[in-house]
This record gives C-alpha cells, sequence and structure tokens, in this order.
C-alpha cells in the first residue's frame, strides 16, 4: 500500500526520497492528500533508511523547516484579500470613536472646573465646538489636550472617507445598498469577505445585536429586529411598525450583495436595481 | 509534573508571553491554561521526556510552549493566520514544536506530516469536538491518550453545560475508554476536561 508522506512515497517496495531542500518538500508537501483509512504514521526511521536525515534530531529540523515555510505561505495568502486590511481600518475608525468620546467628555468636565460660568446646558453645543472653545479659553494642559483631540478628530475623518472608498472597492454591492461605513462594519463583524458571504440574510440583520440575541435564545425575551444595519437611515428613518420589514428585506438583498461581492467581485446594476425596489417597497405602510 | 511548592511550573527558556518565573523554572497558570488547571485539580496525563504530543487548537503557542518544556516533540496544529503567526515564533525558539498550519477537522491535510503520537490534546472552539477528536484517532497509538478540552459554550450556549457533557463522553466511549471527567472550575468556567485511553 503506497503512503505518501513529507519526506517521499514508501511502499512494499522501498522508499523514493524526494530530496532534502526545505522549499521543494514544502511545496510537494502542499499537494499530499492522505485517505484516512488507509494512513499509517510515520516511522521516522524510515526516512532515515530511506537517507534524508541521519538522526531523529536531524528528522524533526528538517520537518519543522518544511512546515515553518508551508505555514507562512499560508498566511501570507490569507492576507492577501483586500478586504483584510479593511477590516483593521474599520476596527480603528471604531477605536478611534471611542477614544475621541472619552476625551472629550473628560476634557469639558476638566473645563467645567476651571470656568465655573461654563454650562452645556440648554445650547446646542457640538463636541467640534466645544473643543474649540475649550482650546481658546483654557490654559496649559488642558488645551493642549483639547487641540489634540481635534487633530485625532482630524485624522479619525479622513480615515472614515478611506474606509468607505475601500468598502466600495472590495464590497461593490453590500456598499450600494447600505453606504460603504455601514458594509464595512459588517465586514468588520462577520471577520471578513468569505465569512460574510457564507451568512444567511437572518444572521446578517442582527450583526451586532447579540446581547439582545442570545438573551432572546436564553430568557424568550422578544427578538431583536436589527443590528448594525440600524444605522443605515432606510431602516433608523423607516415608520416603527415596518422597522422590522424593512430590516428583514434589506438583510436578505445584503447577504445576496455580500456573496456577489465575494464571487464576483463586481457591481451588478440589474441586482441592485431589483433590490433598490424592493427594499423601497417594504417602507411603504400599508 | 514539576511542582515548586504547590506551583505548576516548567522547565525552559522563559520569556514566551511574559510568564513569571521561579528559582529558573516557567510558571504555567492555571488561570490561563486549561492544561495547567487540570494538573492542578490532579487531573490528567503525565507528561514524560520521551513522549510525543498531538496538539489541536495550538493558538498562541503559551500552553504549548509549556507542554514543549515537558516532552520529546509537540506536534502543533493551528488554523488561523493571526495566531500562527506567534505559533511560528514560539516554535522557532523551541525546536521540538513541529507547527502545522491546518484545520484540525481536516486530518487527511497534515497526515503527511504525523508519526504515531502518545497523547493527542485538543483544545478547540468548535461544535463539532467530539467529532474532530475521533478524526484524529489515527494518529494516537493504542494505550495512548486524548485529552479533550470540552468547551460547552461553543457546542450549544442555549444548552445546559453538564447535558453537553454527558453528550459528549457518551460520544467518546464509543471509540475510546473513559478515564476521566472533571470540570475545571474555579479556574474556567463551562469547560470540562475528559481523559481517554484508546483500546
Amino acid at each position: 500500500m503506497l503512503q505518501r508522506y513529507w519526506f517521499g512515497d514508501v511502499d512494499e517496495e522501498g522508499c523514493r526520497a524526494a530530496g532534502t531542500d526545505p522549499a521543494a518538500l514544502a511545496e510537494r508537501a502542499a499537494g499530499l492528500r492522505t485517505g484516512m483509512d488507509s494512513f499509517i504514521p510515520i516511522d521516522w526511521e524510515v526516512a532515515r533508511d530511506c537517507g534524508v536525515v541521519r538522526t531523529r534530531e536531524e528528522y524533526v529540523d528538517l520537518l519543522r523547516s518544511v512546515c515553518t515555510a508551508l505555514a507562512r505561505k499560508k498566511i501570507a495568502r490569507s492576507y492577501q484579500g483586500r478586504d483584510v486590511e479593511l477590516l483593521q481600518m474599520v476596527r480603528m475608525l471604531d477605536e478611534l470613536d471611542n477614544v475621541i468620546n472619552l476625551l472629550s467628555e473628560r476634557a469639558a468636565e476638566w473645563y467645567q472646573v476651571t470656568n465655573p460660568s461654563f454650562s452645556r446646558k440648554y445650547r446646542s453645543l457640538p463636541a467640534k465646538k466645544m473643543l474649540a472653545i475649550i482650546r481658546k479659553g483654557a490654559r496649559g494642559g488642558l488645551s493642549d489636550v483639547a487641540e489634540e483631540i481635534e487633530r485625532l478628530a482630524g485624522t479619525r475623518s479622513r480615515l472614515m472617507r478611506e474606509v468607505s472608498a475601500r468598502a466600495d472597492e472590495v464590497m461593490p454591492n453590500t456598499s450600494a445598498l447600505i453606504g460603504g461605513l455601514v458594509a464595512a462594519r459588517l465586514l468588520s463583524k462577520a471577520g471578513g469577505l468569505p465569512a460574510l458571504a457564507r451568512m444567511p440574510g437572518s444572521t446578517i440583520q442582527v450583526l451586532g445585536s447579540e446581547r439582545a440575541l442570545f438573551s432572546h435564545l436564553r430568557g424568550g425575551t422578544p427578538p431583536p429586529k436589527h443590528g448594525i444595519i440600524f444605522q443605515h437611515r432606510r431602516v433608523h428613518n423607516a415608520p416603527r411598525p415596518v422597522r422590522g420589514r424593512v430590516a428583514r428585506v434589506l438583510a436578505a438583498k445584503l447577504a445576496i450583495a455580500a456573496r456577489l461581492d465575494y464571487y464576483r467581485g463586481e457591481a451588478v446594476p440589474e441586482f441592485l436595481k431589483d433590490a433598490q425596489e424592493r427594499i423601497d417597497d417594504a417602507g411603504v405602510e400599508a | 509534573m514539576i511542582w515548586l511548592g504547590n506551583v505548576l511550573v516548567s522547565p525552559g527558556e522563559g520569556g514566551v508571553y511574559g510568564e513569571r518565573t521561579l528559582d529558573g523554572y516557567r510558571v504555567w497558570d492555571p488561570y490561563r491554561s486549561k492544561l495547567a488547571a487540570l494538573y492542578t485539580l490532579a487531573g490528567g496525563v503525565e507528561l514524560t521526556p520521551g513522549i510525543r504530543v498531538l496538539y489541536l487548537g495550538a493558538a498562541n503557542g503559551t500552553t504549548v510552549s509549556h507542554v514543549a518544556d515537558y516532552v520529546e516533540t509537540v506536534y502543533a496544529v493551528e488554523f488561523a493566520p493571526r495566531p500562527m503567526q506567534d505559533l511560528l515564533e514560539v516554535a522557532r525558539r523551541r525546536r521540538n514544536i513541529v507547527p502545522i498550519m491546518a484545520d484540525a477537522g481536516r486530518p487527511e491535510e497534515y497526515a503527511p506530516f504525523m508519526e504515531a503520537v502518545d497523547l493527542v490534546y485538543q483544545d478547540v472552539a468548535q461544535p463539532n469536538q467530539v467529532e474532530i477528536a475521533e478524526k484524529n484517532l489515527p494518529f494516537l497509538k493504542p494505550g495512548g491518550h486524548l485529552i479533550l478540552m470540552l468547551k460547552t459554550r461553543s457546542v450549544d450556549v442555549r444548552r445546559d453545560p453538564a447535558e453537553v457533557l454527558a453528550e459528549a463522553r457518551a460520544g467518546l466511549e464509543r471509540r475510546l475508554d473513559v478515564v476521566d471527567v472533571r470540570w475545571l472550575d474555579p479556574y474556567h468556567q463551562d469547560h470540562a476536561a475528559i481523559v481517554c485511553s484508546r483500546r
């Protein structure tokens, strides 16, 4: 019975070695598949008798270099996809949001202590304006901090545009339906385009509302209607009675869009037109 | 196993993940490693210098490095690229670790690299953990041991962990003798260790 091992082929008549060059061995080994029913574990002494190695130590060393070479190749391949970097970009963006909010809150608290007449009540004071006030009004460290936060906010806006543009390129159909940013967040939650493309619509619908979903599955609370896709205006602007329906229809179309993005990689106008109409219809109250 | 007082340690070069050292030994923390928890709870299979181990779900190579301190050779199988990068670095410095990037549920992919082992250690977050263990039995010598770290939450979050454990145990008993079953409380929640031996 022929056994194909990483160092060569072995059968009753003997052993044919495949050389001792790790790169060549790795290449050969990448193509090997073994039927588990007829598999016989390697006896390293066969590799020695075959002339591939002389000692047990050499055997393990050579095997290690072959496996390491193979693993490096596989890692490189899995990082090749354009979606892999997008994933990191969108996670960084969300992290920046968190950090900027935390810092702004703290800066506002600090400023209030130094300036007893300052209050945010009864005035619509967006964070951006408030930071400008603090930067001008405060002195020393607080002013510096406000300036840094503003700079960070600028970085965030640029990164957001980058994320959006990259999402349009990596997932054109999904982005067309729900916008680049939300599409990228879906991607991040799913863990990659291949994973997103394999998800059913019902899963996409509740991505990002895991807490509500599991409390529903465990304790029978009402199921969540929407997760991340709530961030899209078509869902959050929809009248309450039809919001669930919009989320469901949108998610179903997103599942198709993600598959188109993964397997075709280009925008499909006919699909997008139909899908947009269908989603718009879902938002009309009966 | 080596104990300094009641602290589990392993011999070997330190600094793999910022672990503490004690008298030149590396402290093996039961709160971080499920295998260390099993030994701390007085279970498990003694790791001796002669044995060969197949480690499924090697992750970043933290526990793998401790196992490698004790045994002759460790075949470390991991599927995900990010932890694999760390594992390669650990394997570079420990010459008895063979890093294999493959899916533990598809042993035909790494069978061409495998010799028979004395111990299969499995710690994978998959719903079909018992099935994966069964698929890897051809690598285990008769009389050898399987340690399966059952992550009951990975099997099904909605079900009672005790029920999941009972089912896994019954599944394993089809082809193995179950030697020991225990929960890893208080070190790890909803994780159980099942130790089996091959007939």
